[in-house]
């Protein structure tokens, strides 16, 4: 188990890498010039040179290329003289680092990785991110979590009373839901809720967690601005969890098992219970891990169309300004954060099913 | 004890209506033990299930009464019949494999049927599962309580299913085929076991299963089911000295005989069409013929020749993933198989014989050794090189239920390896056709899909998949061990008869010694990867040398029908 997930983490590194190398091609390859975004229209050949230089965007790709990871990885190597390189004559950039080895001009640095900043605002990404993501991973887990409750839940009947009009409603439901796009369902639920019945639900059409009285000025949380973009984000999953289970628990109390369980004079409830569902809840659960990565990707449209600001919104407009450092941080960060969900829901998935051999 | 009165069972109705159990009555007395005897489909599982209460929707109770105890249990409150499921009726499954829970332990599996019928605390309960383990002679009780079923064998795993059955002493056990699945040496210990709880709870025992050796070690009577009827009963001695239906007469006359060899083996359907005959004179192999037949054969240059063939699986990997432990499941093995031979493989599951047959097709990489076949080096050769070898050797599989691609008609399946070779490019259809002939199947079956087809006949359309291409070596991998006795008999005499037309070369790998003897020119015997005995099939089978050949022998014999009386 120990060298199971020790083994996991690796590989981990090993795609985090990967992805770092592709975003960075894909962005440093690709046409489109931050400098000159970041004049505007104003921009003459001098202070783009200027910028570029600033940037460190003059140097051969290849050279941004391993400064990139440098700066990405916890160890890293750095010139003494160079002043732009070593922490210890840019304190604001590296913060302190846990340990440093001087070998003549080379020094080797254990640090946090450091993620650049904006071109644009000249905030520290991982600022940006931490500011931001929180809400995205609320919005996240909050429909997750409401897809799988709800979806088992719903999920169970349906299989118990297959063929009856709950079954048949469930079923109509379910492909609704799988094919219905983000953005048209934001708009819809939007539309719904908070314009046609909004006397009813009170609920606004838009805000993010955090909202702004009005006359004295405070900051104050509006949790009620989640119900709806997670509602929204949660459909698609909720109508695959509950066709899954469905189907899952239909083929498990079809199972030999069961029909012991049954001869040992149990009731109907310990048997779907006890024996059915805990065998059923596997392949729900491996649905579910895989979705959590499309819903980051969801999340973008529905953020944006209810102007939660979380990651997604993030990266809509740095995308628009060109602004590379957030956009590769936002990228490198939820990788990060699929991966440790990815082995996380490994060890669940062995907990559950002990014949998930970890070795 | 029990009372079985006219009980009829249907599936479907109108003019799809399939009477699975037609009109049968038996009784039980208390202590007793009755073995219902049948192949796969004639309707002793359904009526074992009717007693449980178990039957799936789709059946409907036709007519008849199921007495327990003065109560009929067909009409009984479902609440009450739930009170003596598991308490005082019992029912062990045949596949051990998948009647357990996979995601609980065995102990708690065991505890939770004495803790549905019986109140008491859960330290108790827990010493009463040991107990019970301990009495179904399972290492390491304690150890077994806390382990899940994949963690330990089939036969461990039957035993757990046993020590469910007889948790709270049922006074009716149902076993339906209980020792099917497992190896032969282990049936025995099995047998056994049910044979002394028998005694010492005063049970009765109802016993199913296909094979009647089986039935004769436990049963004191046999009912002899067949097409949902049962067409005999009576006590067992007087069933097998004096046999009075057709059935019952082909069912003991279709297994390979221990004393002498056939030609081939007498089916049910020609006793069932009332010319079958035990053995006939003129079916008897002439001891001499058969000598100078192989004297014959050996002399050529062999067509298959393995030498130090080793393959592995890891066991256990580091931290990197690579592997620092293997299993050799097949340890630097030597042999050559001679053009027009056919040599059996005998082993128990696990010995490595199937990926000894997989290997040699390179179905499996073999990590070193040699495969000369035809004078080529089949490990040498490239991809598209072994391609074409691949013409040549063939393999039929196990089970022909998931050996068969279910969306491929069976013509399809046929064509498909002379589309892969470009072969018989016009008349494609009219060579599979031939085939299908050629195994015993209608040219109608061309556009049927496998699930029309019952297993003997699915085993047939494997073997004709294996023959489009006319190939020089087939390996049989446990060809006829998912079948009844009575179709086994049927496509082991196919196989010979095709051998006889076409001249082929065979391998044979089965688990019964009599099963490859009757096929085999020569046997060898495979135990943890290695061969322990080779050399003439009849030598070994008349006078084994090696330790484990005689106690696999012995276990076989204990089951054949006319060892006995």
């Amino acid at each position: 188990m120990f060298n199971y997930i020790i083994r996991r983490l690796l590989y981990g590194i090993l795609v985090l890498w990967g992805v770092t190398t592709v975003v960075f091609f894909l962005f440093n390859i690709l046409p489109g010039d931050p400098a000159r975004m970041l004049l505007g229209q104003r921009a003459d050949i001098s202070s783009v040179a200027a910028i570029k230089k600033d940037l460190g965007l003059d140097k051969p790709v290849a050279v941004q290329y391993l400064n990139f990871l440098n700066d990405l990885s916890p160890l890293s190597f750095h010139n003494v003289k160079d002043k732009n390189s070593y922490w210890y004559l840019n304190p604001g950039k590296y913060g302190n680092p846990a340990l440093q080895l001087s070998f003549g001009n080379t020094a080797l640095v254990l640090k946090k990785p450091y993620l650049r900043r904006s071109y644009q605002s000249k905030r520290a990404v991982a600022a940006i991110i931490s500011e931001a993501f929180p809400k995205t991973m609320l919005l996240a887990t909050t429909s997750i979590l409401l897809a799988m409750l709800l979806g088992i839940l719903l999920g169970i009947p349906a299989a118990l009373y297959k063929d009856s009009p709950l079954d048949k409603f469930l079923l109509v439901f379910s492909s609704l839901g799988m094919s219905i796009p983000s953005f048209f369902a934001a708009i819809l639920m939007a539309w719904l809720f908070a314009f046609v019945l909004a006397d009813y639900t009170g609920l606004q059409m838009f805000g993010s967690l955090y909202s702004v009285d009005d006359y004295t000025g405070e900051v104050y949380l509006n949790l009620k601005n989640l119900i709806l973009p997670a509602l929204t984000l949660g459909i698609r999953p909720l109508a695959i969890v509950v066709s899954l289970t469905r189907s899952s628990l239909l083929d498990v109390l079809s199972q030999d098992y069961i029909r012991t369980a049954y001869a040992k004079g149990l009731g109907k409830f310990r048997v779907v219970v006890f024996h059915g569902l805990r065998n059923a809840l596997n392949p729900v659960l491996t649905a579910i891990t895989g979705w959590f990565a499309s819903l980051m990707a969801g999340a973008v449209f529905v953020e944006y169309v209810f102007d939660w600001k979380g990651i997604g919104v993030v990266i809509v407009d740095s995308l628009e300004k060109y602004d590379l450092p957030v956009i590769m941080g936002s990228v490198l960060f939820i990788s990060v954060v699929l991966i440790l969900v990815n082995i996380f829901m490994d060890i669940v998935y062995a907990l559950l099913d002990p014949r998930v051999r970890l070795g | 004890m029990i009372s079985v009165e006219n009980l009829s069972i249907a599936f479907g109705s109108g003019p799809d209506k399939l009477l699975a159990v037609d009109d049968i009555s038996f009784h039980l007395l208390k202590g007793q033990s009755l073995g219902l005897v049948g192949e796969s489909g004639s309707g002793k599982s359904v009526t074992a299930l009717a007693i449980m209460r178990l039957l799936p929707p789709q059946a409907i109770l036709e007519t008849g009464k199921i007495l327990f105890n003065g109560k009929d249990l067909l009409r009984s409150d479902s609440k009450l019949v739930a009170g003596l499921r598991g308490n005082r009726i019992a029912m062990i499954f045949q596949e051990p494999m998948t009647a357990l829970n996979p995601v609980k332990r065995c102990g708690a599996q065991v505890a939770e049927t004495i803790a549905r019928h019986r109140k008491s605390g859960s330290k108790a309960i827990r010493q009463q599962v040991i107990e019970l383990f301990r009495k179904v002679k399972l290492p390491r009780p304690e150890a077994i309580f806390k382990t899940y079923p994949h963690q330990i064998s089939g036969g461990q795993k039957q035993r757990v299913m046993i020590a469910m059955a007889i948790a709270n002493k049922p006074d009716l056990l149902i076993a339906d085929e209980p020792t099917t699945a497992l190896d032969v040496t282990v049936q025995k210990e099995i047998l056994d076991l049910l044979n002394d709880l028998k005694a010492e709870y005063g049970m009765s025992l109802l016993f199913i299963s296909h094979d009647l050796g089986v039935v004769a070690r436990v049963a004191d009577e046999v009912a002899v089911m067949y097409k949902g009827k049962i067409v005999e009963q009576g006590k067992v001695k007087q069933i097998f000295s004096h046999p009075e239906h057709p059935y019952t007469k082909g069912l003991m006359a279709c297994r390979p005989p221990l004393g002498v060899r056939l030609k081939r083996l007498p089916t049910i359907d020609e006793f069932l069409e009332g010319n079958g005959k035990y053995t006939q004179k003129e079916q008897l192999v002439n001891t001499s013929e058969r000598k100078q037949h192989q004297q014959e054969i050996f002399l050529r240059e062999p067509i298959l020749s393995v030498d130090n063939l080793l393959t592995k699986y890891p066991l256990k990997k580091n931290l990197l993933g690579k592997p620092t432990q293997y299993l050799h499941a097949v340890d630097h093995v030597s042999f050559q198989v001679f053009p027009g031979e056919t040599l059996g493989l005998v082993g128990e599951s696990g010995c490595g014989k199937t990926t000894l047959g997989r290997s040699i097709l390179r179905l499996i990489e073999p990590d070193c050794g040699t495969i000369f076949f035809d004078q080529k080096d089949l490990l040498a050769l490239g991809q598209k090189s072994m391609k074409k070898e691949r013409q040549h050797l063939n393999i039929v599989f196990q089970d022909p239920y998931s050996s068969l691609n279910p969306r491929m008609s069976v013509g399809q399946a046929l064509m498909e390896p002379l589309q892969v070779f470009g072969l018989h490019r016009n008349n494609r259809k009219a060579k599979v056709l031939e085939l299908l002939e050629k195994v015993g199947l209608k040219a109608e079956h061309f556009y049927r899909y496998p699930h029309e087809f019952s297993g003997g006949q699915r085993q047939r359309i494997v073997i004709a998949r294996a023959l489009t291409l006319q190939p020089k070596f087939i390996i049989c991998d446990e060809a006829v061990s998912a079948l009844d006795v009575s179709v086994q008999a049927r496509v082991l005499n196919l196989l010979n008869e095709l051998k006889e037309e076409f001249g082929f070369t065979y391998i044979f790998i089965s688990h019964d010694l009599a099963v490859v003897r009757f096929m085999s020119d020569r046997i060898m015997v495979m135990k943890d990867g290695k061969i322990i005995e080779s050399g003439d099939a009849d030598e070994i089978y008349l006078h084994p040398q090696n330790e484990y050949t005689r106690q696999l022998l012995a276990a076989n014999i204990a089951y054949s029908v006319d060892g006995r009386f």
